[in-house]
């Protein structure tokens, strides 16, 4: 067993490029979507005619208005290749009275941005017609903008806050988890399929001539990718917490222990793949839709709390994924425990030990 | 010493082997010799426990092997039809797994491997990777795995498939030193009827999952015929000789042709002797001379009325 267990990393020595592949793209991919863009605002390319005047003045009107899109200003030629070639979903045109926006297609943010454009030429137009009556322009300006900072009536939202002391609810670490998660279900599931591997090639019918016994192939083969698909998730984490500076909170010990069942859960579910599939080109089909599916329907992608379709949400109830974004999510962000999360890391290990006894008894009954 | 007693293996609609009877002595050499898909390859598994009859038994020295197959396993070993390797290690950490499975250890194990990659001929190239191998090092290095815990019996699934002729009998003399100095036995299987005959004591011919003739190469080639035709051929006609020819009584028959005479004799009656001494009293020039014996694959063609290979 323990030979069969060496052996896998003798193999994976020679032929690293998989697995070190599964780690390159979870570092690319969290940096790409949740390390780098900080605000989720879309950026607009802005150009002026020659003709208006203060230009940096309508860009800051202009950001000011919204949070929603950040304009910068740029060359009209330049901004329309960048339209073209699809780098940004929108140019604006800023005219004297008139504004124009480019696009490559309509999408739901058009509306928006529009009324904002709108809205501050609106507002831009009954300033300076304002200023225009007055001795000093300047001075009025900066009157109407101070009187407007604190107006009279003020509507607030309260939304209520994190824990004190402990890091709230963050883009980056969401990332962080769910692409950590999502690409070791591929390593994990294809350093499994060695078992289907060794059954094409005739290896493990030398190897169940040999004394081993059946239990201890599948055993050498389920820990061989229980430890590269646990330490790649924790060399990740522990990669953007100390190089990256992410905050996972204070409970590194309930981190671990999420990532450790999940990881036993994901092993048992490619069991039982492996115990469904008739052949390894269905194996090398199947492994990206249930990898890719679980990971949508269990928030690997997306926060699940922002989706409502019942029946999405009843599906994720049966997919590891959620319960393991559930418990890291509750101990990095929340800043809870242990003992809060008992719960998603039983259910993981539940589906675990169910999957691993159908899978295992599918695979035996193949052979 | 091992035997098969009605043999069966029905995969669905198609019996792959049927009421398959066979037996093998201790430090025999038996061939199984038949065309794609005659059920050698499910013969062979059922044999060696990887694959559970449909009906029928295996039995190791007067036991079956289907309930208790651990004392098989520890005395055979197998070679199977494909290259059952790592291929992306190299042969000797092939070797070092192979080895540590069936609990060999140490510089124990380092001295079995030493001797089997001997045995095969590749102690030079036991750093390389197997992938980089040729087509005869990997079925040689096939063969090697199986005899690291030195087993008493060797079964082997066509291990001469799709190579060189020089590879080829490379391995065919291993075999034959195999039985013959370390006393194994062995259980050949191939569709190449000459490495049977080369090889093997006894024969079984297996077609459409049944065995249909079984025998030595010589018993197997008499049901054909218990005749053989020699064929002489001269650098001018001798009448004499042929007269003398005609009077011998081993002699069956006796015909002129073109460049010489043909004789038909009893099968083994080794009547070659007898025509040199005529031809070299009768001071006659031997061109060339043919010994026509059915070989099995005429047997074969006999049997089905196809050809072994097609
Ligand atoms: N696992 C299987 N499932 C279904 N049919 C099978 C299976 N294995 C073998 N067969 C069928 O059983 C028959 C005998 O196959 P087998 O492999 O024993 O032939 P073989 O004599 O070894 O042929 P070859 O010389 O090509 O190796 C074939 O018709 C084959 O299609
Ligand atoms: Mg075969």
């Amino acid at each position: 067993m323990k030979a069969l267990f060496l052996l896998q990393w003798q193999r994976l020595k020679r032929e690293p490029l998989l697995i070190g592949s599964m780690m390159v793209m979870t570092i690319v991919f969290v940096l790409a979507m949740g390390g780098f863009r900080v605000s989720s605002a879309v950026s607009v390319p802005t150009y002026f005619d020659a003709s208006v005047q203060n230009q940096k003045a309508w860009l800051e009107r202009l950001n000011e208005a919204t949070e929603g899109f950040e304009f910068f200003a740029t060359e009209e030629n330049r901004s329309k290749e960048d339209i073209a070639l699809g780098k940004y979903p929108y140019a604006l045109q800023v005219m004297e009275d008139d504004f124009r926006i480019f696009m490559l297609a309509e999408d739901e943010n058009l509306q928006v941005l529009k009324q904002v454009v709108a809205q501050t030429y609106l507002k831009e137009k009954r300033v300076s017609t304002a200023a225009a009556q007055v001795d000093e322009p300047e001075q009025f300006r900066k009157q109407v903008k101070e009187y407007l900072s604190e107006p009279p009536i003020i509507v607030s939202k309260v939304t209520p806050g994190p824990l004190e002391g402990a890091p709230s609810y963050n883009q980056k670490l969401q990332t962080l988890y769910g692409m950590s998660l999502f690409f070791a279900m591929y390593t994990i599931i294809f350093s499994l399929s060695k078992i289907a591997e060794e059954k094409r090639t005739g290896t493990l019918n030398r190897i169940i001539l040999s004394p081993i016994r059946k239990w201890q192939v599948y055993i050498g083969h389920m820990s061989y990718s229980y430890v590269i698909g646990f330490t790649q998730i924790v060399l990740i984490v522990l990669m953007f917490k100390y190089i990256f500076g992410y905050n996972v909170g204070e409970q590194m010990g309930a981190v671990i222990l999420t990532i450790a069942s999940f990881v036993f859960a994901v092993v048992a579910i490619g069991m039982l793949i492996l115990g469904l599939i008739k052949s390894t080109d269905q194996l090398n089909a199947v492994v990206p839709i249930v990898t890719v599916s679980m990971a949508m329907l269990g928030g690997a992608f997306w926060p699940i709390e922002i989706v409502s379709n019942d029946i999405i949400l009843a599906i994720s109830n049966v997919v590891p994924m959620t319960y393991a974004m559930e418990a890291l999510k509750a101990v990095s962000m929340f800043g809870q425990g242990l003992a809060d999360i008992y719960e998603p890391l039983a259910i993981l290990v539940l589906i675990g030990v169910l999957c691993m006894g159908v899978g295992v008894n599918l695979i035996e009954r193949k052979a | 010493m091992l035997e098969t007693v009605n043999l069966k293996k029905v995969f669905k609609q198609n019996v792959a082997a049927d009421d398959v009877n066979l037996y093998l002595d201790q430090g025999e050499s038996v061939g199984l010799l038949g065309p794609n898909g005659a059920g050698k390859s499910t013969t062979i598994s059922m044999i060696s426990t990887l694959l559970r009859p449909t009906s029928g038994d295996v039995k190791w020295h007067g036991k079956s092997v289907i309930k208790n197959p651990n004392e098989i396993r520890d005395v055979l070993g197998v070679v199977p039809q494909e290259i059952a390797l790592y291929k992306e290690l190299s042969a000797l950490e092939n070797l070092k797994f192979f080895g540590k499975i069936y609990g060999l250890k140490g510089k124990q194990l380092d001295k079995k491997i030493q001797e089997v990659l001997e045995i095969v001929g590749l102690t030079e190239r036991q750093k390389d990777l197997v992938k980089t191998y040729s087509g005869g090092m990997k079925r040689r290095i096939n063969i090697a795995v199986a005899l690291l815990h030195e087993p008493v019996i060797i079964i082997m699934d066509e291990p001469t498939v799709g190579i060189d002729p020089q590879s080829r009998n490379y391995i065919l003399e291993m075999v034959r030193q195999l039985k013959e100095e370390k006393g194994m036995t062995v259980l050949y299987t191939s569709h190449y009827m000459e490495e049977v005959e080369r090889l093997c004591d006894r024969i079984y011919i297996m077609d459409h999952g049944k065995v249909i003739a079984t025998g030595t190469k010589e018993e197997l080639t008499s049901i054909l015929s218990s005749e053989e035709t020699i064929i002489v051929d001269f650098d001018r006609p001798y009448p004499n000789l042929v007269n003398k020819l005609e009077k011998n009584e081993s002699i069956l028959q006796v015909t002129e042709t073109d460049n010489g005479i043909k004789l038909i004799v009893p099968k083994g009656s080794r009547q070659l002797g007898t025509i040199f001494n005529l031809a070299e009293k009768e001071e006659a020039q031997i061109t060339s001379i043919n010994v026509q014996v059915p070989t099995l694959e005429d047997v074969f063609l006999h049997l089905t009325g196809r050809k072994l290979r097609d």
